[in-house]
């Protein structure tokens, strides 16, 4: 059975137009009930829908609005923004010193909810005064909100609702934060490619790292920090569907990336490395950036050091006819 | 020994991060310091006045009995029973909470995953171990309810403080 995510059914965007679908709450419930999820169904049930039985788009809104704020509390205590930065920082200072110092840098965070990551990036400078950062979201609400947030504290970032790909200005590094896990199929492989086939010297996407404490990790925490019922369904659901370390790095192999993971699976203690990134870089990058990271260089692997006897756990026979090609490439 | 004093510290302390957490997730700002000065405070008072609730009902009990130094000394010695898990119990959520603020990230990760995370979930857990250990103490009923109604008054200051103060709009 899948595991479907309710926010990903409740709020349908047009990914062209960016025009928000109505939703009929009865077809998300059948859904639900076919996927075996029963409790999930409920929880849509109880949503307030028009007499077309369509769901409030007001209601879902603010229920998505609280519950990305709960989540944020999640980050927060996780200290993912140092989390991020221990990555962002090196890659930026690999790009600086392959582009020029006086270069003037763009971060696009897609997929970026409520902006915390561009928030709290804006709010303690961390990587730089040169960096210029935006966040990016198909849920016109969403966005909104992060906007309203960041003007009322003064940061220096900004927002856009629509797609991160059509943005009219070059993104020197396209970021998310659980957002890979979303992508299913062919898609997951298509998002890289996306950004392969941009100007973007680098992407760094952080998900959920997929171990076996990641599903048990995530009720308790979603069950002890976070309220509403749907919020707490969905970082569980999150947690199951996160992709293997071969998953991604399979998927984000392609054409003119050097695709590699910080952190897998078999170099990290689970406790201490809750959300983990897969990068891909333009393959002159990659020296800078190890020198970047120095010490921490060791935690960066890419397929071909999961299959010459890597972490353990790893699937060397699916990587035979990988390995190594986004090094060649 | 009386533990009332150290009970009434913990049941205090327990109050203001319980306005701490009836707070938290539900201002997505980044500054917010003195919004979580301003929730610790409120927990500290609705705790405060919560708190009155076993005073009240241990001085009822002393003043009911018929031999009230026998019921002071079963009452203090379900104190102390009461107050050896929660003590065990706030000695852990001071070491988590002092492992997470000063460690690095990934050590503060381990903080949150094994300590900070599953000790909130533990608290009703632990408020009923409470009330074990006063029975054990040799406390008797007395001091069970006294642990009951403690109990109960803590572990409501946060959905209180959360519903009077900070419950969204959906």
């Amino acid at each position: 059975m899948p595991h479907l995510e309710i926010s990903d059914l409740i709020t349908v965007t047009d990914p062209l137009s960016g025009a928000r679908l109505p939703v009929r709450r009865g077809d998300v419930v059948r859904r639900l009930d076919e996927a075996g999820d029963p409790r999930a169904a409920r929880i849509v049930a109880a949503l307030p829908a028009g007499p077309d039985d369509v769901l409030d788009p007001l209601a879902v809104d603010r229920l998505m609005i609280g519950v990305h704020t709960e989540l944020q509390r999640l980050s927060e205590e996780l200290r993912v923004g140092e989390r991020l930065v221990d990555v962002l920082d090196p890659l930026f200072e690999a790009i600086r010193e392959i582009a020029g110092r006086r270069g003037r840098f763009r971060l696009v965070d897609i997929g970026s909810g409520l902006g915390y990551l561009v928030r709290w990036l804006a709010s303690t400078g961390a990587l730089g005064p040169n960096v210029e950062l935006i966040g990016v979201d198909l849920d016109a609400a969403l966005v909104a909100e992060a906007d309203r947030l960041a003007r009322a504290e003064g940061l220096d970032c900004r927002f856009v609702h629509g797609n991160a790909f059509d943005l009219p200005e070059v993104a020197t590094v396209y970021v998310s934060t659980g957002v890979l896990h979303h992508f299913r199929g062919p898609a997951l492989a298509e998002f890289f490619e996306a950004q392969a086939d941009s100007q973007a010297l680098a992407f760094c996407h952080f998900d959920i790292a997929a171990t076996r404490l990641a599903p048990v990790g995530a009720w308790m925490f979603h069950r002890a920090r976070m309220r509403h019922p749907l919020g707490r369904h969905d970082g569980v659901a999150s947690a199951r569907r996160a992709h293997s370390d071969e998953t991604l790095l399979r998927a984000a192999t392609v054409p003119g990336i050097r695709p590699l993971l910080y952190e897998p699976r078999g170099l990290s203690n689970p406790f201490c490395t809750t959300l983990r990134p897969v990068l891909g870089i333009r393959p002159y990058l990659e020296d800078p950036l190890r020198q970047a990271l120095g010490r921490a260089s060791r935690r960066l692997v890419g397929a071909e050091q999961l299959t010459r006897g890597g972490p353990p756990g790893h699937d060397a026979a699916a990587w035979s006819a990988t390995a190594g090609t986004g090094a060649a490439r | 020994m009386n533990p009332a004093w150290a009970l009434a510290a913990l049941g205090l302390v327990d109050a203001a991060f319980s306005g701490f957490r009836a707070y938290a997730g539900r201002d997505a700002r980044i500054r917010k310091h003195r919004a979580v000065v301003h929730a610790a405070l409120r927990g500290l008072s609705v705790g405060a006045v919560l708190l009155l609730a076993p005073a009240f009902t241990a001085g009822a009990v002393l003043l009911l009995a018929e031999d009230p130094d026998r019921a002071y000394g079963a009452l203090a010695d379900g104190g102390v029973g009461f107050l050896v898990p929660l003590g065990a119990y706030a000695l852990a959520v001071l070491f988590s909470l002092a492992a997470y603020l000063a460690l690095p990230f990934r050590a503060s990760t381990l903080a949150v995953v094994v300590g900070l995370g599953p000790l909130t979930l533990a608290r009703p857990l632990v408020v009923a171990a409470a009330c074990a250990g006063a029975l054990v103490a040799g406390g008797g009923w007395t001091s069970l309810l006294v642990g009951a109604v403690a109990g109960a008054a803590v572990l409501c200051v946060e959905p209180y403080v959360h519903r009077r103060w900070y419950a969204p709009a959906y």
